[in-house]
C-alpha cells in the first residue's frame, strides 16, 4: 500500500508530539497549568494571523513567537500585578484570540484558512513542520529529562526545591518555554481549540494505571503516542479534521483507562 | 531584647539586627538571635508574629531589608551553606494528579539515587535503606506522596531531609497538619533524631500546640526552649502579635504555662 507522502508527515508529526505532550503533560497537570496551556494555544490565532498579514506563506514562526511573548507576559503580569492567575489568562487568551479575529477580517481571503488552524488539519503538515516537530522533540524531551528531579521537587514544593539548590524561577521559566514551543507547534494537528486534550488527557489517563511517577511518565507518553498517530490516521479515512479525531481517541484511552484502573483495583482487593 | 546562650560552643544560627518588611509592614524589627551548635530550639509565637519569616531569612527564601545572618560559622544561607542544611516545610503542595511514591521522592533528593528513573526499585532501597529505616517509612515506599496523612508525610520529609547528613534541621510548624496524639510522637521523634545525630534543630510552632506540652517529657532537649512575648505581654502573660523583642528563653518546664486537655503524658510517648 502506498502512504501518500502527507499523511506520512503528518503520522510523523503525530509520532513526535505525542509523546512529547504526554511527557510534559504530567507536569502541567500536576502544577494545574492547563489552563496556561490553553491560553498559550488562544494566543497563536494572533500569531497566525499575524504571520498571514506579513505575507509569510507559513505562519509557524509567528505563531510560536506570539505563544511566547503571551506567556512572557503571563508570568509578568503575575510578578507585578495582585491579580489571579485565571484572570490574567482569561484576559489575555480572549484578548489575543479577539486580535486575531480583527486581522483575519481585515485581511481578504483568508477566513477559510481559519477552520484549519481552530480544528487542525492533515494536509497543512509540511516537510519543514515535521522537521520542527523531531527537532522539539529531541531538545524539549531532553532538558525534561535533564531537568526531572528538579521539575518534580518544583511540582512538589518550590521552597523546598529553593533550598535544595533549583534555580526554581530559572526552571519556571524554562518550563513555560517549553511548553509554550510544544503547544504551539502541536496546533497544526489538533487546532488551538483542542491542543490542550493532548496535553492533559494522557497524563490524566496514566494517572488512572500507574503506581509511580515513573509508570505516570512512561504510560503517559505511550498514550500521547498512540493517541496523536491513532487520530491522525483515522481523519484520513473519515475525511475529519484531525483536533477532533485524535481528542476522541484520546477520550476513548481515557474511558479505557478508567476501567482499568478499576480492574487494577478489584485485583489488588481480591488478593 | 536579644538572646544569646553563653557558652563556649560556636553558633549554627547567628543573627544580628534583623529588619523585614512585607507589604510595607514591619514583621521583624531589629531581631537579634544566635542558636549554639547541637541545639533543639523551637521559635514560638501566634501567627502573624514573624516567625515563619524568620524561618525564611535563615533558608533564604525571605532577603531581610537590613540586618546579616550567618549560618554554621559561614555566612549568609546560599547553595554552598543549604547543601548542609535540612528543611521541612509545613506541607506539601502536591496535586493528587502527580503520581510521586515516596520511593521516588525520597530518590530525587539524593544524588546517589539521581538516576532513579532508569533504575530498579530493589538498588534504589538498597541505597535509601539507612534513613528509610531510621525514620521507620519502609511500608510507605510504594505510596503516592500526594495521598499521605499528615503524620506519615512529615516523617516522609524529616527522612528526605535527613538523606544529605544535615548539620542543621529547620522545621516550619511540623505539626500543623497532624493529629493530637501523632503530635507527641512527632516531637519525640525529632528528638531521637537530634539526640542520635547531634544535629542543631530549629522549628517553628504555634503556641500551646503540643510544643509547650512536650516541655515536661523532652526535658533535656527543650532546655532552651525560647517563647516570644514582648514586655507588655509578659507582664499580661499573652503574647502579641509583631516581633518586635525578639526571643526570649523560658526555663522548661514553664510552670505557668496552662496544661491542655491532651497534655503529654509519659505514657503517651511510648508508641506501641
Amino acid at each position: 500500500m502506498d502512504i501518500e507522502p502527507f499523511m506520512l508527515r503528518a503520522v510523523l508529526t503525530a509520532l513526535f508530539l505525542g509523546p512529547l505532550c504526554g511527557f510534559i503533560g504530567v507536569f502541567v497537570t500536576a502544577r494545574r497549568m492547563s489552563f496556561f496551556s490553553d491560553t498559550v494555544a488562544h494566543a497563536a490565532l494572533a500569531g497566525v494571523a499575524l504571520g498571514f498579514w506579513l505575507g509569510l506563506p507559513d505562519p509557524t514562526v509567528p505563531m510560536i513567537l506570539f505563544s511566547l511573548v503571551i506567556a512572557g507576559l503571563i508570568l509578568w503580569l503575575k510578578e507585578r500585578t495582585a491579580l489571579l492567575n485565571d484572570t490574567i489568562m482569561a484576559l489575555l487568551l480572549s484578548g489575543s484570540v479577539a486580535l486575531g479575529m480583527v486581522i483575519l477580517s481585515l485581511l481578504k481571503g483568508y477566513r477559510g484558512e481559519l477552520d484549519r488552524y481552530l480544528f487542525g488539519d492533515i494536509l497543512s503538515v509540511g516537510w519543514s513542520d515535521a522537521a520542527l516537530a523531531l527537532v522539539v522533540l529531541i531538545t524539549v524531551g531532553s532538558v525534561l529529562f535533564w531537568k526531572l528531579n528538579a521539575l518534580a521537587l518544583l511540582t512538589a514544593h518550590s521552597d523546598l526545591a529553593h533550598v535544595s539548590g533549583v534555580p526554581v524561577r530559572w526552571l519556571n521559566y524554562g518550563f513555560v518555554a517549553l511548553l509554550t514551543v510544544t503547544v504551539a507547534l502541536s496546533i497544526r494537528l489538533l487546532g488551538i481549540i483542542l491542543v490542550t486534550s493532548l496535553v492533559v488527557i494522557p497524563p490524566a489517563a496514566a494517572r488512572n494505571l500507574a503506581r509511580s511517577l515513573r509508570q505516570q511518565i512512561l504510560l503517559s507518553l505511550f498514550l500521547g503516542l498512540i493517541g496523536a498517530s491513532g487520530g491522525v490516521i483515522l481523519s484520513y479515512p473519515l475525511n475529519l479534521p484531525s483536533g477532533p479525531c485524535i481528542t476522541l481517541t484520546l477520550a476513548g484511552l481515557f474511558v479505557l483507562s478508567l476501567l482499568g484502573g478499576r480492574l487494577q483495583r478489584g485485583h489488588q482487593n481480591a488478593s | 531584647m536579644d538572646i544569646a546562650f553563653r557558652s563556649q560552643k560556636p553558633a549554627a544560627v547567628e543573627v544580628q539586627d534583623l529588619h523585614v518588611r512585607l507589604g510595607g509592614n514591619p514583621v521583624l524589627r531589629g531581631v537579634n538571635l544566635r542558636i549554639e551548635a547541637g541545639r533543639m530550639v523551637a521559635l514560638i509565637g501566634p501567627n502573624g508574629s514573624g516567625k515563619t519569616t524568620l524561618l525564611r531569612c535563615l533558608l533564604g527564601l525571605q532577603k531581610p531589608d537590613s540586618g546579616s545572618v550567618r549560618l554554621l560559622q559561614e555566612g549568609p544561607p546560599g547553595p554552598g551553606i543549604l547543601k548542609r542544611m535540612g528543611y521541612v516545610p509545613q506541607r506539601l503542595q502536591l496535586d493528587p494528579s502527580f503520581m510521586l511514591t515516596v520511593r521516588e521522592f525520597l530518590a530525587i533528593r539524593r544524588p546517589l539515587t539521581a538516576s532513579w528513573f532508569w533504575r530498579p526499585s530493589r538498588q534504589i532501597d538498597a541505597l535509601l535503606h539507612e534513613a528509610v529505616g531510621e525514620m521507620d517509612v519502609t511500608r510507605l515506599l510504594d505510596r503516592p506522596v500526594a495521598g499521605l496523612s499528615g503524620g506519615q508525610l512529615q516523617r516522609v520529609l524529616i527522612c528526605s531531609s535527613l538523606l544529605n547528613e544535615p548539620e542543621l534541621l529547620l522545621l516550619d510548624e511540623p505539626t500543623a497538619g497532624v493529629d493530637t496524639p501523632g503530635e507527641a510522637d512527632f516531637y519525640e521523634l525529632i528528638a531521637e533524631v537530634h539526640r542520635r545525630r547531634g544535629l542543631t534543630v530549629v522549628l517553628v510552632s504555634r503556641p500551646f500546640h503540643g510544643v509547650s506540652t512536650c516541655q515536661s517529657s523532652l526535658r533535656p532537649q527543650w532546655s532552651h526552649l525560647l517563647r516570644r512575648r514582648s514586655r507588655r505581654s509578659h507582664e499580661r502573660g499573652v503574647p502579641q502579635t509583631g516581633l518586635r523583642h525578639s526571643f526570649h528563653p523560658v526555663p522548661a518546664p514553664a510552670p505557668s504555662f496552662p496544661r491542655q486537655p491532651w497534655t503529654l503524658n509519659p505514657s503517651c510517648c511510648v508508641r506501641s
